[in-house]
Order: structure tokens, then sequence, then C-alpha cells
């Protein structure tokens, strides 16, 4: 199973770092404040940097379980439990990945049918999205990173746009702080984690990095610049909100951009949700393209038609989630197994390579 | 061929997929202002449409009667020959006697619909919203004449920031309450007669438009404004060029309160006849010790009416762990208050 | 879709033919197998000729091409000699004529390519197995030009003419050292099209010069008119509106490249020289740039670069916005586009076609008519046709204006090419524009990107060094930094020798008043 991938086809290190943040600052963005703040209120910034240090440790597991494999999670499932339930275990990260990949785009299908265009077809918009996917994939693994590296810098200059909030924050909201207890914090924690899932992919993605090593400082170093940019969004909205407004509002990155104004742009947020195709982009292709890569690896399939099942399967549970509790309660589900699969089995296949290296050593 | 294939699949699927709701520009009427007032048990909603003609724009009025926002807007488009939009929206007026019924219902709507900024400027009106929005003020459009109206009083003169968020920000924070500018029509024009303060979302008193500069500079992060003062019976005006306050929590049973106010200002015009080092001294006494007086009897009148705009309880509850709104409902009207005001005259204009 | 890799990843086996054995292949090849002489001797213009040496009694004959040979040459240079000089056998015959190219050989099989090449064949006697082949090629050429697509108002006024000699000289005059290697190839089935690429070695990537050399070897076509042609066959995504070799009408900007380390190609009979592998940026460099003070350049490229984007977003844009966002346009715009769009009765979408199309026939009918013809058809076009469109209210004149602006923006681009690509982009994007707005114009958008991303030029990505991100290209890419700051190759090419000249020579600092 340790093949080793082709140097043309691999990504310099410094690379990695756009794949991890740019899958990690997705959909969630727009929205993670009112659920983090339902906890542990305005304290909740602690949560988001505490729930970022604790993804550097599993990152660090991550390398450990693809170092000792030499190869990605699928090579290390097999690795540990062996081919039959090895296989077994990968085939539910396929399942993830497709769950993942479907409550993000419908997801960000709901924020435009909600803030733009009400009437649009479902179903329609995620077949071009998922043609422009496949697309992507057909271009190769360069192909997807550098959706994922432009996904990131186009897109960075929304951060200035920020900058029009700070007329109307006031950051005295945020005191007293630590006016939570331990335990809301780390509930909100828990709901913070779910906005930073992602990173999961270094699994897969680690055979594609040239000297692996050297890519370790950038993955945490992206890690860093994610819980930065979280950390530094949380405190701006619980300036420009107060606490029950922000309460009361699902999606409070739009609700803020709706105060920006320019000379020839009078209202942002229509620019921003456009715009934010370009960053749900590589999260979509990331996950699908990790999902066709481990199905190559455990079916006899070449990984263009792996990904063309994938995407219809996509399109087809896309299509089925019809209304908003029904996308609320896909997307919660996926966070709880995301949640698992970071931070119960990330650690559980760790200890279980150890072992199996140590076994096999001997 | 594949590409060829791939294409076709692609296009079809677009044609498929397409036709969402054009909103064409001329298409629509664009509603830049909505009034509401209450008309016996209904409400009267009043929509201001901008004509635009070649030469200027008119003003034109669509209105309906019904019990909630939508409810209006959707009536309105009975009459209406293009669908009546709301995205455009600059302003919305509530006549006195709905805002002293709870406005929160319609703020609700515009916070519910995503098409409506957090621009939007709100205001009450001394009399109907309808009167005010009907006139017409200007060849740019009544639109434009009232968020200049606003704009330019908000960033030079004594009007605090105001708008459709900080309503919404001041009425969903614990510990403070919202206002909005009163307005009043006067012949031709609309005048800002002082602000509306709200308890809850009901109108309970009115600050006039001489105690706004006072209201601003205890209210807004930084605050400019003009202000009257007389020195040795000669009348000075002084022009604030940026102010900051400080809020201090010096006691907390029974609450107390220090406001600091330091206003860098100018001075616009004096009656006397000469200026100099002395005088300036004069006005920066005269003018610290009308401040205080002032915003005292200011913070006390609120505090009688039992309403908080300038949110002390919300800065009591910063400078507090574990803070009891509950308590502090009872406890706000026995808080102590002081002002200390630092005025620094930096010019006095080009000529002594 | 799937096929970006099939030239890349054609296997090289055939490359183990020597270059020798395909050129003689080729020229065997031919349509009939008559005999040369019966094909030959159907034209006019084939003569042969019977003469007698006056000092050794021998006869000779000599043939050729009356077209393609110039007459002085055999008059002055070529009959005096024979005629009165004394010889024998064949192999004499370079004693008596004072020629530069004058070759023996035996193989018949020459005979065609040499005559149809403007040599003049010469056989002693009844001999005929002893050919001698004289050159004798008429030399009728365009003289060299200033460059008309690529002008500069600054800078050598040279450009390529249609002969590849002459554009050979151009390049080495410029590049006058031995490693500048020149390959021949020929290709074309019936145009027998020379093809000459050029590159420094020790300098170049060996890989991209084997890249270039197999795929032209791989041509198969009859006739080939110019480089264009070579163009597209050689492109690695021929499906791509996007030129993946640069075009250049220009010998200092061809020289110029060769000293970067990339490959150049000459086609004979075309006046435009390609240059591999290419990017996206360089496109947008015109060759003036570098005769600037790089601070102006660096302004005019960021110009260019602003110029293509608005040029392809500004009608999908402003047909997103008025159909869809109303709410996005500020309140003191939205009365001149309502006012402005109050009497047109189409929908946005539509009035944008109009216009769009009305621009691109006026820019093909400009292109088709003589140039002085052309002139007055902008001029009408321009002016007439714009206002008095507006005036009977087909379309809005701040579309008018929009639309004139992003042509005018798409002819800043300094390669032809590439303006015409952006030109023709710009009606997809108009139509995601009609169906999603905003998100339609992104959508498009990510295609695009997707695309470029995918798009290699020799097998080196298109759109480095955006991506992979290479810092240290970007001095002569979107800007063009100092010639203090040019000291490395572009990392891309891959040089065998990376440097350009010292840079601590280049960079040394000097105190106040030194």
């Amino acid at each position: 199973m340790r093949e080793k991938i082709e140097e043309r086809f691999q990504i310099s290190p410094f690379l990695a770092l756009y794949a991890i943040v740019s899958m990690q600052i997705g959909i969630g963005v727009l929205g993670f404040q009112r659920i983090i703040s339902m906890e542990a209120g305005y304290d909740a910034w602690i949560s988001v940097l505490l729930s970022g240090i604790s993804i550097h440790a599993i990152v660090w597991m991550m390398y450990k379980i693809c170092e000792t494999a030499e190869g990605d999670a699928v090579t290390a499932n097999l690795f540990a439990y062996g081919s039959m339930i090895g296989k077994g275990v990968s085939f539910l990260f396929i399942l993830y990945f497709i769950i993942l990949s479907v409550a993000i785009l419908r997801g960000y299908i709901e924020v435009i049918q909600v803030w733009v265009f009400p009437e649009l077809s479902v179903w329609g918009f995620a077949a071009v999205f998922l043609v422009l996917v496949i697309y992507i994939i057909y271009g190769g693994f360069r192909t997807v990173v550098g959706i994922a590296f432009f996904g990131l810098v186009l897109p960075a200059y929304l951060l200035l746009v920020f900058g029009f909030a700070f007329r109307y924050s006031d950051f005295t909201n945020l005191l007293p702080i630590l006016d939570h207890t331990p335990i809301q914090l780390l509930k909100s924690s828990f709901h913070m984690s779910l906005t930073y899932m992602g990173f999961e992919v270094l699994l897969f993605i680690y055979p594609y990095i040239k000297k692996p090593e050297q890519s370790k400082k950038w993955v945490h170093f992206g890690v860093i610049i994610t819980t930065v940019f979280y950390t530094a969004i949380a405190v701006i909205t619980f300036a420009y909100f107060s606490e029950k407004l922000l309460q009361k509002s699902i999606w409070a990155t739009l609700d803020m951009w709706k105060i920006v104004n320019m000379p020839f742009v009078e209202r942002f947020e229509y620019i921003g949700i456009a715009n934010w195709v370009l960053i749900i982009l590589p999260n979509v292709c990331l996950c699908i393209w990790s999902a066709s890569r481990i199905m190559k690896q455990i079916f006899p399939l070449r990984q263009r038609k792996a990904v063309i099942i994938i995407a219809i399967v996509c399109l087809i549970i896309v299509g089925l989630l019809d209304t908003r509790q029904q996308v609320n309660m896909f997307m919660d589900l996926t966070g709880k197994i995301g949640f698992i699969l970071n931070y119960l089995y990330v650690p559980f296949l760790f200890v279980s390579v150890l072992i199996a290296r140590k076994v096999k050593k001997k | 061929m594949k590409l060829a294939m791939s294409s076709l699949l692609i296009v079809s699927i677009m044609m498929l997929a397409g036709c969402v709701e054009k909103e064409v520009i001329d298409d629509v009427n664009i509603a830049m202002g909505l009034g509401y007032d209450l008309e016996g048990d209904e409400v009267l909603g009043t929509a201001m449409i901008p004509v635009y003609k070649a030469e200027s724009i008119e003003n034109f009025i669509f209105s309906s009667k019904g019990k909630i926002s939508r409810e209006l807007i959707f009536r309105m488009r009975h009459k209406s020959g293009q669908p009546i939009v709301t995205g455009s929206l600059e302003i919305a007026f509530f006549g006195d006697k709905l805002a002293k019924k709870g406005i929160v219902a319609f703020i609700d709507a515009f916070q519910r619909d995503p098409s409506i900024g957090s621009r939007v400027y709100l205001a009450v009106v001394d009399g109907t919203a309808q009167e005010v929005l009907k006139g017409s003020y200007g060849n740019r459009g009544n639109a434009d004449y009232f968020s200049g109206l606003f704009q330019h009083n908000e960033e030079q003169g004594n009007l605090p920031l105001t708008n459709i968020h900080q309503f919404l920000f001041d009425y969903y924070q614990q510990g403070q309450d919202p206002f909005l500018p009163l307005l009043k029509k006067r012949k031709d024009l609309v005048e800002i007669t002082g602000l509306a303060v709200f308890k809850d979302q009901n109108m309970v008193e009115v600050v006039t438009a001489d105690e706004m500069f006072y209201f601003k500079l205890i209210n807004d992060k930084f605050s400019r404004g003009t202000v009257r003062t007389e020195i040795d019976s000669d009348e000075v005006i002084v022009r604030n060029i940026r102010s900051q306050h400080k809020m201090e929590l010096s006691g907390r049973n029974p609450w107390e309160f220090t406001v600091h106010i330091t206003v860098n200002g100018t001075i616009q015009e004096y009656s006397g006849k000469f200026m100099g080092p002395k005088e300036v001294k004069k006005v920066q006494k005269a003018l610290e010790k009308q401040i205080e007086e002032e915003s005292l009897k200011l913070i006390t009148r609120m505090q009688e009416y039992k309403v908080d705009p300038f949110g002390f309880g919300h800065f009591a509850k910063t400078r507090t762990r574990g803070f009891d709104f509950k308590k502090w409902k009872s406890d706000y009207p026995n808080a102590k208050f002081e002002v200390k005001a630092n005025v620094i005259i930096k010019e006095v204009g080009i000529v002594e | 879709m799937g096929n970006f890799f099939k030239r890349t990843t054609k296997p090289k086996l055939k490359d183990k033919q020597t270059p020798g054995a395909k050129e003689k292949q080729s020229s065997s090849q031919s349509l009939s197998s008559e005999n040369w002489e019966t094909a030959l001797s159907k034209s006019n213009d084939f003569k042969k000729m019977h003469y007698i040496s006056q000092k050794s009694g021998r006869p000779f004959t000599i043939v050729f091409i009356s077209s393609l040979v110039d007459d002085s040459i055999i008059n002055e240079f070529i009959l005096p000699g024979l005629l009165t000089g004394n010889f024998d056998e064949a192999a004499d015959v370079k004693k008596l004529v004072p020629a530069a190219d004058v070759q023996l050989s035996s193989d018949p099989k020459d005979i065609e390519t040499k005559l149809l090449s403007g040599y003049v064949m010469l056989t002693v006697g009844e001999n005929t197995n002893e050919l001698v082949f004289i050159a004798a090629k008429k030399q009728i050429n365009r003289s060299i030009s200033p460059p008309e697509v690529e002008f500069s108002v600054i800078g050598p006024k040279e450009a390529f003419v249609e002969s590849i000699d002459q554009n050979l000289y151009l390049i080495r005059k410029r590049l006058p050292i031995k490693e500048l290697v020149v390959e021949n190839l020929q290709v074309g089935k019936l145009s027998k099209t020379h093809i000459a690429i050029l590159y420094i070695d020790h300098l170049v990537d060996r890989t991209n010069v084997q890249t270039v050399v197999q795929r032209i070897k791989d041509i198969e076509f009859d006739e080939i008119s110019d480089s264009s042609y070579i163009v597209q066959m050689i492109s690695d995504n021929e499906n791509s509106p996007f030129p993946q070799l640069l075009d250049s009408e220009r010998p200092d900007r061809i020289s110029a490249v060769l000293a970067e380390g990339k490959v150049a190609i000459l086609v004979d009979g075309s006046p435009h020289a390609l240059v591999g592998p290419t990017t996206l940026a360089e496109f947008y460099s015109s060759f003036e740039d570098y005769y600037l003070n790089w601070l102006i350049s660096v302004f005019f490229r960021l110009i260019r670069f602003f110029s293509v984007i608005f040029s392809l977003l500004v009608t999908p844009v402003y047909v997103a916005v008025l159909s869809y966002h109303y709410e996005l346009i500020p309140k003191d715009l939205l009365g001149t586009l309502i006012t402005s769009r109050r009497v047109v009765p189409f929908p946005p979408i539509l009035e944008a076609l109009i216009l769009e199309l009305t621009i691109e026939l006026l820019r093909e009918a400009g292109a088709r008519l003589p140039t002085k013809v052309g002139q007055t058809i902008g001029i009408v076009g321009g002016i007439v046709i714009g206002t008095a469109s507006v005036e009977a209210g087909l379309t809005s004149n701040v579309l008018l204006i929009i639309i004139a602006l992003a042509a005018l923006a798409s002819f800043t681009t300094p390669i032809y090419r590439m303006g015409n690509t952006i030109r023709l982009l710009r009606f997809p994007f108009l139509l995601m524009a009609e169906l999603w707005g905003l998100v339609g114009i992104l959508i498009g958008f990510a295609f695009l990107l997707t695309h470029l991303l995918r798009l290699t030029s020799l097998g080196r990505p298109y759109l480095e060094p955006m991506y992979p991100p290479r810092i240290s290209d970007f001095r002569d890419a979107i800007v063009r930094l100092s010639f203090k700051k040019q000291s490395k190759r572009p990392q891309f090419l891959r040089t065998e020798n990376t440097t350009r000249f010292s840079k601590k020579k280049g960079e040394q600092k000097k105190d106040i008043d030194e």
C-alpha cells in the first residue's frame, strides 16, 4: 500500500497551510458567533482560543499517525487493524466526507436562499457547483490546492470590511471577563470545535506533501492563523451586537456587513455572499477529493469514476434536504460526527498505530 | 467531444435550474421611506417612493391600513403598477401616538428582512409620519433630504449617532434603553426637535433640542456639536471639535457614578469685544459649569422616568461579576450621579 | 475536459529517430511516384539548359526553376566560370564557381528538394550520378519595418519579417554567443515549412527544448502558413481560448526571453516568433515596460491588470446588479441609472448583449476593411450608432459608457491574441450574471480560475507566480522591479544557470557623499 506519489503531483510544504486554513474557514464563519455565545455569553472568545489550542494536539497526533504508517489514514487503518477492519473504518471516512461536503454546500445554498434568491433551485445550483468541483478535482491535487490557495487569498479583502463595524461597536460588552463557569466555557468550546472542523483532511493529503516534515510548522502556523481569525471575528461581533441582539441573529457576520457603506456600494453582504463561493469551494473540493481518494484505495476503482459517484451521491442528499429544520439537523449531525472523528477516533488511532508498531517490530 | 458533452451538460443544467425572480431597477417601485401612524385600532402605513424625472426627483406616496408591517406593504402592492420593494430603504418614521404604544413589532419586520440595511434612519414624528413623508423637499428627492438631515447633524451637529442598528443594540442591551430622533414638520421643512427616549419599546420622554448637546456628550464615544454659553453677559458660541466621556463607578451601595467629560472646542462667535487668554479661561470655566449642571439635570430627569439611555446599568454590569439586572431595576432610581467636565479651548478663530 | 495532459504524457519513444532520418522520410513523401523531371517539366518555370565548356569542350547541363533562382547569380558567377574554365568532372566545379554553397551529391533523392529550394543543379557530360548543387536562391524580402502590433514609442523599431534567415539574423546580432543554438526542423507535407528552434545552451532547461522539438515533430499537417498554426498545434490544451505560447514580432523581446532561459520558435514565412513556456502575466507585459523606469512600468502593468478585470466583469456586474441586486446601488447613483434606463424597453441582459455585439461588429468590420475605411467605420459606429441608439431609447447611456470603456480596456492588452480571449470570455460571464446575479459571476469566475489553474504552457503552470506562489518571480510578473532586483532568472523555467548577474555588484550601497 505504500505507494509513493510522484513528485510532480505533490505540493510544496507551505501550501499545506492553505489547504488546512481554507478547510477550516468555511460556512461556519457566517454564523458561529451566536452558537458559541449561547453557553458562555460574551466570554466565548476564550472558548475560541481554547478549542484552537486543542487542535494543535490533534494535528500533532495526525502527523505521528501518518509518519508511523508512512502514508495517509487509510494506510494507518490497515496498518493498525488489518485489511478487513481497516477498510471498513476507512469507508466510514468516505461517508463522513460526503456528509461534510453536503452540509457545507447545503448550508451555503440556505444562505443564498434566505439572503438573495428565495426561489433558487437547490439541486440546480448544487449540480452546477458539483460540476465545477469535478472539473477542479480532475485537474489533480495541485489544482485542488490551487483553489484552496485562491479561495483564501482572493476573499481576504473581506477582512477589511469588518473595519466598518468599529464605529458602532462597544468593546465594554466583553466585560467583565470570565463571568462564566469553566463548564460553560468548555461547552462553548465544543460548539466552536465544530466550526474549526475540516483539518482532518490532513490525514489524507499527507502523502501529497513534499517533505512532510517541513510542512508541520506550516500546518501549526495555519491553525494559529485560523484561531486568531476566529477570535478576532468573535471579539468584533461581540462588540458590535449587544448580547440579546446577537441571540436573534442567525448569520451575525452577514448582519455586520449590513452596516458597510462605500461610495460605490451601499450594501456589502450581497457581494460577501457571492464571494463566499470561493471560500466554500475548496472545502467541498478537498472533502470530495479525500473521499474519492479513499475510495480509490479501498475499492478497485479509478479516482475519476469515484469522484463522479461521490458527486452524484452528494447531489441526491443535497436535494433531499428541504427545510431549514432538516438542514440544521443535518449540520448538527455532521458536527457531532466530525467531533467524534477528530477528538475520539484520531487519538484512538494514534494509540493503535503506536501499539501496532511495537507489535510488528517484535 | 468530451468538452462539447460537458459544456452541453452544464448549459442544460443551467437552463433547467435557472430562473430566479428578478428585480430590475426600473421595473420596481423602490420605497425609500416608510411611515407608520396609529389610526384607531389599525396602523396607517405610508411608503415614500421617488419618481425619477429627467430634471428632478418627485415624490410619490402609497398608503394603506393594516395591523402589521408586511401586511401594509402587501396591501400597497394592490394599488401599485410595479411591485414595491424595500431593499433601498433609507428612513422609517413613526407617529408619536404609535411610538407611545410600541414600535418593536415594526422594527422586528425590518430586522427579519435581509434586504433592509443596518443604516436605515428611524425617527419619531411629533404629529403623523404621513404628513412628513408627503411633503416635497427639494430637487434631489425626499430620501436624500432626510438622510442628509440626519447624517450631517450626526457628524457635525448635536444629534447623537442613530440608526436601526443603534436602536436595536440599545433595545437589546440589558441596562440600556433606546432613543430616536424626534421630528416635527414646520411649513415646508422638517426640523429635528429633540430625542424621543424609550422605555422598552414605548416612547416615554422627550429630550429637547437644547439638551441634545449634553445627551450626545454622554452617549457617543466621540462627539461633536455646538453649544452656547455666557461670560459677563456676553454670548459665546463654542464648537465642540472632539469630546470624549468616561464613566467611573465610584460606589456600589448605593450605586454611584461619575461621568468625566472632556471637550476640545473652538470659539466660533463672541459678542464681546476682546477674546484674550483671560476670557478664554472664563469661557472654559463657564462651559465646564454649564456642562456639569445641564448633564446632571438630564441624567436625573431620565432617572426619574426610570429610563437609562446612557447605559449606566450596562456599565455597572461590566464592572461587576454576577450582575443582577432585576436588582438594578429597583436600585436605579436611587443611584447617585456626578458629572465632571474638562473644557479645553484650542482655538479662538483667526481674530483675537 | 480530461485531455489536458494528453500531450505531455505522449510517449517520447519517437524521439529516438534522428532528425535527418525524419527529414529524409518527409522529403520522400510526395503525392505521386512520378519522376521529378516529368513532374517539374509541366511547369513553365522549369529550365534545363545544355552548354559546352569552351576550354575543355565538355558538355554540361544546368537545371533550375527560374522563379526560385536569381538570374544574376547564374549569369555572373556560374556560367562564366564554367564556360571559360577547365574541368573534367563534377568535383572540379567547386574550383570554378565562386559561390559559398556548392554541394556535391550522388543521391537522386536530393534533386527534388534542392531544386525546389532554389539550387541550381549541374551535371557534367552524360554522368548523371555526379550532381553539383549550387545555391542561387532568389532573395525577395520585405525590408525590415517597425513593429505594428507591438508598437512601442521608445526602443528598437525593428520587427520580424517573413524570411526566417533575416529573423535569425535579427536575433543572432543581439546574442552573439556560441551558446545560442538554432535547431532546424521541417514540417508540413506540402508546405515543407522550415522551423527554427532557438535556445541558449547551458541555460535553458533541456526538457523544455525536448518538449518543443517533440511536439513539432509530431505535427501532421499539409500546409503551414504561419506560426499561429504551430501555436495551436503544439499547445498543451487546444480547447482553451487562452494562448499558451507567447507570440511576438519584436526581435528585442525574443532575445530578452531567450536570455531568461525560454525557448523560441521561428517559422519561415511568419513575422511572429513564438516563446514558451509562458505565463498569463507575461501576456500583460508589453516590452516597452523594460524601456521605462520601473516605477512607471509597474504603474502601467497594474493599469493593464485592472483593465482586464474591468473589461471582463463590468458588463456582467451591470447586468447582475440591475437585474437582481438593486440594494447595492448607492441612492445617488440609483437616480442616474433609473433615469437612463427608464425608456429602454429591454431587460438589462438584452440591452448589454445588443451593445456588446455592436462593439464586436464594429471591431470586426474595422479589422476586415482597409485601414482608411476602417477608421471611418470606427467613427461612424462609435458616434452615430451610439448616440442614435441612446436617443432612440434602445439602450441606456450609462451602459453605453460602460461598454465603450470595457472595449477600450480590452485593447490595452499588449498581446493581440490575449485581447481576443478576454472579449470572448465576457459572454459566458454575461450569461452567468443573468442566471444568478453576482453569485453566478463568482461561479463563472471559479470556472475560469480552475481552467487557468489546470492550464500549462509546455508543462509549466500557467498561473505562475500567483500559483504555485513564488514570491521571487513576482519581480517581473504583475510588477516589474528595477533591473538591480532582477539578478535571478524566473524560477518556473528551472534554468540550469539561475543567476543573471552577480547581485553583489548590482547592489553595492554607497554611504552618503561617497
